[in-house]
């Protein structure tokens, strides 16, 4: 019986050094958001109650409400997709994985029209927040996470 | 009751006497051949100890030192390692194997540790989102500028933009 305790380490140090390296498939979520300051403001969306303190703080407003979004499964970190409401379109296109995070270019139209363009390597661990334009008294945000 | 086979080898080696070996000869039926084919046998055994008798050694020093020398290596091994060197055990048996395994394996994960341990921790910035580059455009917004802010309490990167066109409040339509 001696022969089982060898085996169970065996196993458990093959377990621990082959396991980090099967990962599961990330989702980015991203999302075109109006900030408003309202009398009755409405609860912020869950995707962004990470991040609720900072953008009260930072921009000023109250109330978040998401207009456009978009999630999308990372596999390759090759993919694109796009996050629209009536007026906006986000376009994210994924060029990589690197470590600890993903390059994307990112662009903000306006109907047919862009407004901006920039490139970030998103970290897994720290999202991602644009400033648009202002629209009526509110603010246009883009917002981008990694779930 | 021996069989006529046991009387016969018994016959052939001397061993029947008295009663036994007078009734055995008289039931031979060719008493001339039996003893014929009895010396043959005598012969055949004399020739055969003579030739298979072990013979002399010629080199008798030279064995019985090699003997010598063989006697002082084993009586100095201790008995466990005389029986380490039996033929029934060999060192790779599969609970060496898995042990040899583990241990490997435990020697690769510990030094691994101690390599990442002596790699540098990465800098707060690379948990950090990180923007390359950013321009807005300048038909659109003329005035536009955008600036980065990285707010490492709350771990998030804010691309602050100005200048850029106001819109009416439909477009907060979703």
């Amino acid at each position: 019986m001696h022969r089982s305790p060898a085996v169970v380490i065996f196993v458990l140090l093959l377990t621990t050094t082959v396991a980090p390296a099967s990962q599961a498939a990330e989702k980015v979520w991203s999302g075109l958001v109006i900030a408003e300051n309202v009398t009755e403001p409405q609860p912020i969306p869950s995707e962004l109650t990470r991040i609720e303190g900072l953008l009260k703080k930072f921009f000023g407003y109250n109330q978040f409400k998401v207009i456009g979004q978009s999630q999308k499964t990372l596999k390759t970190g090759q993919e694109d997709w796009l996050a629209t409401s009536k007026f906006f379109g986000l376009h994210v296109d994924a060029r990589g994985e690197t470590e600890g995070g993903y390059v994307l270019n990112l662009k903000l139209y306006k109907e047919k029209e862009l407004l901006l363009e920039t490139e970030a390597k998103l970290s897994k661990r720290s999202p991602l927040v644009i400033k648009g334009p202002q629209v009526g008294g509110g603010q246009l945000l883009l917002v981008l996470v990694v779930q | 009751m021996k069989t006529f086979e046991e009387n016969w080898t018994a016959w052939l080696d001397d061993q029947l006497s008295g009663r036994e070996l007078s009734e055995f000869e008289a039931a031979l039926p060719d008493k001339a051949a039996a003893q014929a084919e009895k010396a043959e046998a005598k012969k055949l055994g004399g020739l055969l100890k003579r030739e298979l008798s072990a013979r002399p050694l010629k080199n008798e020093e030279f064995f019985s030192h090699q003997l010598r020398e063989r006697i002082v290596q084993e009586s100095g091994e201790h008995p466990r390692e005389r029986a380490r060197r039996s033929p029934t055990s060999s060192w790779w048996t599969i609970p060496r194997l898995l042990w040899a395994g583990t241990a490997s394996l435990a020697v690769f994960l510990i030094c691994t540790v101690f390599v990442m341990h002596q790699e540098r921790p990465p800098e707060e910035s690379q948990y950090l989102t990180q923007i390359l580059n950013a321009r807005v455009d300048p038909v659109v917004s003329p005035n536009g500028t955008v600036s980065i802010f990285e707010v490492k309490q709350d771990r998030v990167t804010v691309l602050w933009t100005e200048g850029l066109q106001t819109l009416p409040a439909d477009y907060a339509a979703k």
